[in-house]
C-alpha cells in the first residue's frame, strides 16, 4: 500500500496565511498582487485568511528578528496540521542582504520546519504561482 | 527660462535672508558656523544652549526639525540636529557635542513633539540620555536586548549578534510599554491591534485605550520591522549601498536610493547630466504612481470596500509594466547610481511608454469620479482622522499628510539639485481639512501631476542624444552630505558622513512614515473605534465581484461585466440622491 502523505489532502482551495517577518514590503505587495485580476490567483481557490487557524499554508517573509522570533514560533504551533510552509523570497529563505545585521536570528528553515523555497527578490508573481504549483505537486507526490 | 532665473536669485537671496536672521537671533551661542554650500550649513553649539536655539529655529523662524542625527566619534558623541526652511530648501544643522560614556543633552521633545521618538531611539542605540524626557523607554530594540550594549557605537563590531535564550523569548512576548490603566478610570478597555492582525500588511502594534466606543489614547510599539539598515550599511561600499537602502522599503524603492545618491553628491559636491536628471524622475514619479494607487486600493480594503483594492491594483500593473521596461523589475529598480543613473531609456520606447501611460489617466479619472464621488466613501472618510494644521506642524509630519493639512511643503520644489524637478512644469496639491478623505484626494490629484512630470521628461529625452548617463565619482572626500527626495509619503532623508575611506562611517535614514505614524497620536484620538458596521452596512455596492462575475442563468449571460458596472453606478447614484 502507498504511504498516504497527510499533506496530500491540502491540493485544492489551498488557503494561505501570510506572516511578514522583517521584510521590506515588496514581498508582501506581490503575495497580494498574486490574488488582484491580473494574475488572480483566487480562482484557484487560494485565499489569504486572517487566522492560522483556519490556514492549509503559511507564507514567511523577510528575516526573522529577535521581536518576531518567538511569534513565528507560536503561529506555527497554533496551526491545525497539516500545515505547509513556504519560505518566501530570498530574506526568508538565506536572509539575504540582512545576514549581517545584529537584529537577525537565524534563518526561518532553523525555527520551523520548510516545505519549500520561492526566491527572488521580489520573486515575480509567475514565480509565485509556478512555486505554488510545485508545492502541490510535491504535495502529491508528484514530484 | 527669465521667470526660472529670477526666482532662483530671489530664493538665493530669501535664503541669505534666512541664514543671517539666525546668525543674529543665536548671537553668541554660535561657536562655529561651516557653510557646506549656500543650502546645508552646520552650526555648532554648546549643549547649554541647545534648548533656546531649537526653539528659536522652531517656534520663531518656523523651521521644520527634520530630525536628529547621533554619530560615535570615538573621542565624544555628537548629535546634529537639522531643521529644514520649507520655503528655501536650506538645512540647517545644529551640532552639540558630548561625552561618550554617561553623555548627557536637554532634551527638545517638549518644544518640539516631533522629537519623542528619535531621542528614544538615540538613547537605546547610542547611550546618550536626555535630560527631562521622561519617557526614554525602548523603541526599536526588544526588552531581552542586554543593558549598556549599544548596537550603533563603533566599538560594537560589524555582524555581531547577541544570544537570544529561550526564557528571554517568553519575556518578548508582552510589548515594551503598555498604556498605563492605573488611573483608576475602570471604565476604559485597552484594545490591542497587532502585531500580527487580519489588516495589517505588517506587524505593528497598537494599544487602544476606549472608553465605550471613543478612543482615548493610543499607544504604537514599533521596532518588529528593525533591521538596523544603519549598521549594515557602515560595512558596505558606497556603492553597494544603493541596493540595500531600496530594500528598506518596497515601495519606496526608488525614493531611498534616490536620497541616497543626492546626499552622496552633496558630499562629493557633483553634478550629473542632464540626461539622468530626467531619467531619475521618470522612474520616481513612476513609483509614486504605483505608491498612490496601492495606497488607494488598500485604503479601500480596510474599508471593507474591495472592488477599490481590485481595480487599484489591476491598474497599477500598467504602471509596474513600464516600471520593467525601463529597468528590467517589477519593484527594486536599482536605477540609482551616485553620479548618476544605471540604464538609459531608448529614446525608439519612449512614444510607445507614453501612449501606455495615456492609458492610466483615464483609469485615474475613473478613479475620481468613482471613488471620491462615492457617498459611502465620503461617509466613511469625510471628517474622519482629521490631522489640524497645528498638530501636523507640531509632529513635523512631511508629504501627503502635511499637504492635506494645509501645509505647503514638498522637497521636489525646494531641494530641486540634481534633479529635473525644476525643469519641468508641475503643481504642488495643498488641501485644507487634514482629514482621511482629503489625504486620498491630495493623493489622487498627485497622481495627474506626476503623469505631467513623466510626459514632460519623456519629451525632453527625445531630444538628448542617449548614452551619457552618469558622472563617474572615483574618491569620495572626507565630509558630511545630507540628500532629501519627496517620496509617495513625504520627505526621505538620509544622511552619510565619510573619512575618504571605501564605507560611510555614519548613514542615518528616516523614512517620512516615522514623523507620520506618531501623529496618529492626535489623529485617531476622540475617534470611533469602529464606525464600520454603521456607515458601511447599510449599502456595500461591490463593485469587485462586478468586475470579476459573469451571472450565467441557463447557460446565457444574465448580466455581463458592462450592465453589472451600470446597475452599480444606478444604485450609487440613488444612493447620492437619498444622502442629499
Ligand atoms: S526578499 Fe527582497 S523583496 Fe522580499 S522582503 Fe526581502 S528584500 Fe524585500
Amino acid at each position: 500500500m502507498p504511504v498516504i502523505n497527510k499533506l496530500n489532502i491540502l491540493t485544492k482551495s489551498i488557503w494561505v496565511f501570510h506572516f511578514a517577518a522583517a521584510a521590506c514590503n515588496n514581498c508582501d505587495i506581490e503575495i497580494l498582487d498574486v490574488l488582484t485580476p491580473r494574475f488572480d490567483a483566487e480562482r484557484f481557490g487560494i485565499k489569504l485568511i486572517g487566522s492560522i487557524k483556519h490556514a492549509d499554508a503559511m507564507l514567511v517573509s523577510g528575516i526573522v528578528t529577535r521581536k518576531t522570533a518567538h511569534m513565528l514560533k507560536d503561529i506555527y504551533a497554533m496551526a491545525p496540521q497539516p500545515l505547509a510552509v513556504v519560505a518566501f523570497g530570498s530574506c526568508a529563505s538565506s536572509q539575504g542582504m540582512f545576514k549581517d545585521s545584529c537584529m537577525r536570528t537565524v534563518p526561518v528553515d532553523e525555527i520551523i520546519p520548510v516545505n519549500a523555497y520561492i526566491p527572488g527578490c521580489p520573486p515575480r508573481p509567475e514565480a509565485i504561482i509556478d512555486g505554488v504549483v510545485k508545492v502541490i505537486k510535491k504535495l502529491r507526490g508528484e514530484i | 527660462m527669465e521667470d526660472k532665473k529670477r526666482e532662483m536669485l530671489s530664493e538665493a537671496k530669501s535664503a541669505a535672508g534666512g541664514k543671517d536672521k539666525i546668525k543674529k537671533l543665536l548671537g553668541e551661542k554660535i561657536v562655529n558656523w561651516q557653510e557646506k554650500n549656500p543650502k546645508r550649513h552646520y552650526i555648532e553649539i554648546k549643549k547649554e544652549h541647545l534648548r533656546d536655539s531649537a526653539a528659536v529655529l522652531f517656534t520663531e523662524l518656523g523651521l521644520r526639525f527634520n530630525i536628529a542625527t547621533a554619530l560615535d566619534n570615538i573621542k565624544n558623541m555628537e548629535v546634529l540636529y537639522h531643521f529644514s526652511d520649507d520655503t528655501t530648501g536650506v538645512i540647517f544643522s545644529l551640532r552639540v557635542a558630548t561625552d561618550r560614556d554617561g553623555g548627557e543633552i536637554p532634551t527638545i521633545s517638549d518644544i518640539i513633539t516631533g522629537a519623542k521618538w528619535i531621542e528614544r531611539e538615540i538613547h537605546e542605540l547610542f547611550g546618550i540620555t536626555f535630560t527631562g524626557n521622561d519617557n526614554l523607554q525602548r523603541l526599536l530594540l526588544d526588552p531581552a536586548w542586554p543593558e549598556g550594549v549599544y548596537p550603533l557605537r563603533k566599538d560594537y563590531e560589524y555582524g555581531r549578534k547577541e544570544e537570544l535564550s529561550e526564557e528571554d523569548e517568553e519575556s518578548l512576548r508582552r510589548p515594551n510599554i503598555k498604556i498605563d490603566d492605573e488611573d483608576g478610570d475602570k471604565q476604559c478597555t485597552i484594545i490591542p491591534i497587532g502585531p500580527y492582525h487580519p489588516l495589517q500588511e505588517e506587524p505593528e502594534f497598537f494599544e487602544l485605550k476606549v472608553r465605550g466606543e471613543k478612543v482615548v489614547s493610543l499607544n504604537i510599539n514599533l521596532g518588529y520591522n528593525h533591521r538596523s539598515i544603519e549598521k549594515i550599511s557602515e560595512g558596505k561600499h558606497w556603492d553597494q549601498v544603493t541596493f540595500l537602502v531600496e530594500r528598506i522599503c518596497g515601495i519606496c524603492s526608488c525614493s531611498h536610493p534616490f536620497a541616497y545618491v543626492l546626499a552622496v553628491e552633496d558630499l562629493a559636491g557633483i553634478e550629473i547630466p542632464e540626461r539622468a536628471k530626467y531619467i531619475r524622475c521618470v522612474i520616481a514619479e513612476l513609483e509614486r504612481i504605483h505608491s498612490h494607487l496601492l495606497w488607494l486600493g488598500l485604503a479601500g480594503h480596510f474599508l471593507g470596500y474591495n472592488t477599490v483594492w481590485m481595480w487599484a491594483w489591476k491598474y497599477r500593473e500598467t504602471v509596474l509594466d513600464l516600471c520593467e521596461q525601463i529597468s528590467g523589475n517589477r519593484n527594486h529598480y536599482a536605477m540609482m547610481k551616485a553620479g548618476g543613473v544605471r540604464r538609459d531609456i531608448l529614446n525608439s520606447e519612449i512614444d510607445d511608454m507614453k501612449a501606455n501611460l495615456k492609458t492610466i489617466v483615464s483609469k485615474i479619472d475613473m478613479f475620481k469620479g468613482a471613488v471620491l464621488d462615492d457617498p459611502v466613501i465620503h461617509a466613511r472618510t469625510k471628517n474622519v482622522g482629521i490631522l489640524t494644521k497645528e498638530d501636523a506642524i507640531r509632529y513635523c509630519v512631511t508629504g501627503p499628510t502635511a499637504r492635506a493639512s494645509g501645509i505647503r511643503q514638498d522637497i521636489r520644489k525646494i531641494d530641486i539639485a540634481n534633479s529635473a524637478y525644476g525643469l519641468v512644469d508641475w503643481d504642488m496639491i495643498v488641501l485644507e481639512n487634514g482629514d482621511v478623505f482629503d489625504k486620498a484626494v491630495c493623493r489622487v490629484l498627485e497622481m495627474y501631476e506626476s503623469v505631467k512630470i513623466i510626459n514632460q521628461c519623456f519629451d525632453r529625452l527625445k531630444e538628448l542624444n542617449e548614452g551619457n548617463i552618469c558622472t563617474e565619482i572615483w574618491d569620495l572626500p572626507a565630509g558630511e552630505g545630507i540628500g532629501r527626495y519627496e517620496a509617495p509619503r513625504g520627505e526621505c532623508w538620509h544622511y552619510v558622513k565619510s573619512d575618504g575611506g571605501n564605507t560611510p562611517i555614519r548613514h542615518k535614514i528616516r523614512a517620512p512614515s516615522y514623523m507620520n505614524i506618531l501623529s496618529n497620536e492626535v489623529a485617531a484620538v476622540g475617534g470611533i473605534v469602529s464606525d464600520a458596521a454603521i456607515t458601511l452596512a447599510a449599502v456595500d455596492p461591490c463593485y469587485c465581484c462586478t468586475e470579476r462575475m459573469q451571472a450565467v442563468e441557463n447557460g446565457k449571460i444574465k448580466y455581463d461585466w458592462e450592465s453589472l458596472i451600470k446597475m452599480s453606478q444606478e444604485k450609487t447614484m440613488k444612493l447620492k440622491a437619498e444622502q442629499k
